[in-house]
């Protein structure tokens, strides 16, 4: 874990600009470029709203501010882990060539889509006013919960990432298991809308309790119990222990599968 | 003063699995699981090997195709960690393994070289500041600015060989790469190579071309099969290598050698 942290440091600027250059990559050959990272989430909100507002009406007031506070980060999750999976794989023409110590490439991807889950938010707080829900003193507590959800994507990163060299099939599996995912994870219905004997399949969620943590701060206005927030944090190194243990155990043999 | 040897390679073996089959890896789980036989063989790319490589020398490393030379460059990189045996390298060491590894095509030459120069272990304060230069050797001009997609393969080449080059590292690992580029590059390159060599530079260098091992090497290494056959003065290396040849190969080689180009 220590060497994660200085490898880390050493390979700040190589981390940053790899990301950078996933996303110019991304953006690259169309008209708006980056522009995208910011319409992709504002249109969808659009949508999200029209549908909410006034086709399905949810008993729940200004739904898509309530959808969409944790809709966000769960597309950031699910878009990091799917891509991030590719990392090594992707990336094996490089692993080939150069020496580089081979966290830096699922690094580079939760980087690059941190910034495009930093920048989705800003649509956000330009939609929370619009429909006429308090801003709540309470997003300044974001960081909090982004901190526990990019610690644990990162570690899903890594043992999918690790997985994929060997297994190609689980960038396939994957997708299956993030849509699955979603929908044990309260994003478009509140917890206490599941039947109780239900209820323990999503406390069993790790996610649960950063999903939370959004939710609170964006569209209650209040803070998590602090009970809840260490679990998030203990989730998130969980997993981020489980998967760069696994990584870390294999790295060197990435080379020859890739 | 004696300082410790460049590259220190001692008693290194690289093992690599061949998959028969394109690994379907459903099948495989299995075969793996029910016995150990799965279709794949082990064979050794490179066997055994010892090499001391002293400050300041050009070695050159000859041999057939498929007699291990690219591995033993791959392994005194880092690239691959050897199955046994040691490596010791001290100092910076740039590979130029292949053209323009970590060359996005969608990003431009300038991004390219940012990039690159960090893979290699140089901070952007670094790069930056080579930049020009960099442009200046390569010779792209205008073409910096457009993706490397649209770059010629001499272009292509230049810009490695000039990133690789310009980051002024202790060590150059150079794999074959002249042989694109045409002749004024390649004598530019071959210029640059030298002054690498005058100012104390290690350089390890991959080749088929003999005059180039003859003119600028210091010593010469010949490996078969992934092992050592023959060390030392480049003439006397390059004969050895020459017997391993069969006659008719040996007389084909010199008409073509010997013919107008």
């Amino acid at each position: 874990m220590i060497q994660l942290l200085r490898d880390t440091i050493r390979y700040r600027e190589l981390i940053w600009a790899l990301a950078l250059k996933e996303l110019k990559v991304r953006y690259k050959r169309s008209v708006l470029g980056f522009l995208w990272a910011l319409l992709n989430p504002a249109l969808l909100m659009l949508v999200l709203t029209a549908v909410f507002s006034s086709i399905m009406k949810f008993p729940i007031p200004h739904y898509a501010v309530f959808l969409l506070c944790v809709l966000l980060p769960w597309t950031f999750f699910s878009q990091a882990v799917a891509y991030g999976a590719e990392a090594i794989v992707g990336n094996g023409d490089l692993i080939k060539k150069v020496s580089l110590p081979k966290a830096v490439f699922p690094m580079a991807a939760l980087v690059s889509n941190l910034i495009n889950l930093l920048l989705s938010m800003i649509p956000l707080a330009l939609l929370v006013p619009v429909l006429r829900h308090p801003f709540y003193a309470t997003w300044l507590y974001l960081p909090v919960p982004m901190l526990a959800l990019a610690i644990f994507t990162l570690g899903a990163i890594f043992f999918f990432a690790a997985a994929n060299v060997y297994y190609r099939d689980v960038s396939h599996i994957l997708q299956v298991v993030l849509s699955a995912w979603f929908y044990i994870t309260p994003i478009i219905f509140p917890l206490d809308m599941i039947p109780q004997q239900y209820r323990w399949i999503f406390k069993l969620n790790p996610l649960i309790y950063v999903v939370n943590g959004f939710r609170l701060a964006v569209y209650y206005g209040q803070l998590p119990h602090l009970r809840s927030i260490a679990a998030s944090f203990v989730c998130a190194f969980l997993m981020l222990f489980i998967g760069y243990y696994l990584f870390r155990k294999y790295q060197n043999d990435f080379v020859f599968y890739v | 003063m004696e300082r410790k040897p460049a590259i220190h390679v001692d008693n290194v073996t690289q093992r690599f699995r061949v998959i028969h089959e394109r690994p379907d890896t459903v099948r495989e789980l299995f075969a793996r699981f029910l016995r150990h036989n799965a279709s794949f063989h082990d064979f050794d790319a490179v066997k055994n090997v010892s090499l001391e490589i002293g400050n300041g020398q050009m070695v050159g490393l000859i041999g057939r195709n498929g007699s291990g030379k690219s591995t033993l460059l791959k392994i005194i990189a880092g690239v691959y960690r050897p199955t046994s045996g040691k490596v010791r390298v001290s100092g910076t060491l740039a590979p130029l393994i292949e053209l323009g590894a970590g060359f996005h095509p969608e990003l431009t030459g300038r991004e390219n070289i940012l990039i690159n120069g960090l893979l290699l272990g140089y901070s952007k304060r670094e790069m930056m500041e080579r930049e020009a230069s960099i442009i200046e050797f390569a010779e792209i001009g205008e073409f910096i600015d457009a993706p490397v997609k649209q770059y010629s393969s001499g272009m292509y080449t230049r810009l490695a060989f000039a990133v690789a080059t310009e980051v002024d590292p202790d060590i150059l690992l150079l794999d074959e790469i002249l042989a694109v580029g045409d002749a004024p590059f390649k004598q530019k390159c071959l210029t640059r190579i030298e002054t690498f060599r005058e100012r104390g530079k290690t350089i390890v260098y991959v080749t088929h071309d003999m005059q180039q091992i003859r003119n600028y090497c210091d010593r010469a290494v010949l490996l078969d099969k992934g092992e050592i056959m023959a060390e030392g003065e480049p003439e006397e290396v390059i004969r050895a290598y020459m017997t391993l040849w069969s006659p008719e190969a040996v007389a084909a080689a010199h008409t073509l050698s010997s013919a107008p180009v």
